[in-house]
């Protein structure tokens, strides 16, 4: 019996982190959420929810994200520690911006995840090695890239750098544990670290197709919600300001 | 000044756009966008294409020792196996 845990990664005041909540037990039970706070934790202990957590990581707390190469390392870890002893078998992350718009997405994305035959989907997924990828170009630069993927990778081609977007994800429990397991050599930004230590692991990675349609890197489509459900989304990224103000009447 | 940087750099790149080539993929001949390529020092400088690609040599059919075609590929999209690890 599969069993997802939604995490939910925020540093939003705690009347949005209401407001999310409210909007997210409306697509799966609240069990199955987990909030990771990048804040302080006295807010934190002000939020009505039974599964929360802190994480506290300067490496998260990036400006220019991938010039600064942000890290999602410390939230897995933590993560991956709130789930010792626990039965949850996937694990759906998410940015607070990214919500989910169609009841039954999580059944969904365990259906296509089986459909793949995959451990790990992630949004905009491509092999960027030997491209003109930005990301990519800026860490080939740096000594010892080539070096640590070679360091652990099972593959036969250790060289392959794979790049997805960074808002949403969607992994097999074991596969998720064994990557938040692995350290950081160096800072490596989110979105070539997290997709290219899964595969050098042995993982299988498949992009999440059709639905990259509705993940986008900026704008807000706060007024596109009703929109993307009919046009079949699952999820929808950015939604930056619904949380800002009391909720629409569903 | 950060301001005028990016309204400066968005100018420039839409300017490549419109002066620049199609870039076609030589794998799949799909057209992956436009850009200006120019030639400077040596290096080749890729201006305004937002697809990530990987220049190749391009076969060609007639030998010539003073004539060398370079064009653009992608990866095709990532379908490894999982593969245990030992």
């Amino acid at each position: 019996m599969s069993r997802v845990l939604n995490v939910l990664l925020t540093h939003q005041p705690v009347a949005q982190m209401d407001r999310m909540l409210a909007w997210w037990r409306d697509y799966c039970p609240p069990e199955n959420v987990l909030i990771v706070f990048n804040g302080d934790e006295k807010l934190l202990a002000q939020l009505d929810h039974p599964h929360k957590t802190l994480v506290d990581d300067p490496r998260l707390r990036t400006v220019k994200h991938p010039r600064e190469r942000q890290s999602y390392t410390g939230v897995w870890r933590v993560v991956s520690r709130w789930l010792e002893g626990r039965d949850y078998t996937h694990v759906h992350f998410a940015e607070y911006d990214q919500l989910p718009v169609t009841p039954g997405f999580n059944e969904r994305q365990l259906t296509y995840l089986e459909e793949e035959r995959a451990d790990v989907l992630a949004f905009q997924l491509q092999r960027v090695d030997g491209t003109s990828q930005p990301h990519y170009l800026y860490h080939a630069a740096l000594p010892g890239f080539f070096k640590h993927w070679e360091s652990f990778s099972v593959r036969h081609d250790r060289r392959v750098v794979l790049s997805m977007f960074g808002s949403g994800s969607f992994w097999k429990r074991g596969a998720f544990d064994v990557t938040a397991a692995r350290t950081e050599p160096f800072p490596i930004y989110l979105e070539l670290y997290l997709p290219t230590t899964a595969h050098h692991l042995g993982y299988r990675l498949r992009d999440w197709g059709d639905q990259n349609r509705h993940i986008n890197s900026l704008g807000d489509f706060v007024d596109q919600i009703e929109h993307a459900r009919r046009d079949g989304a699952w999820t929808l990224h950015p939604v930056k300001t619904l949380w800002n103000q009391p909720l629409p009447t569903r | 000044m950060e301001r005028f940087k990016m309204v400066l750099r968005t100018l420039v790149v839409r300017a490549a756009r419109a002066l620049g080539s199609p870039v076609v993929d030589q794998r799949t001949g799909r057209v992956l966008g436009r850009a200006l390529i120019v030639s400077f020092r040596g290096k080749v400088h890729l201006i305004g294409l937002e697809a990530a690609v990987r220049p190749v040599f391009l076969p060609q059919e007639r030998l010539t020792y003073w004539k060398q075609e370079m064009g653009f590929t992608t990866h095709p999209a990532p379908d490894f196996p999982h593969e245990p690890r030992p």
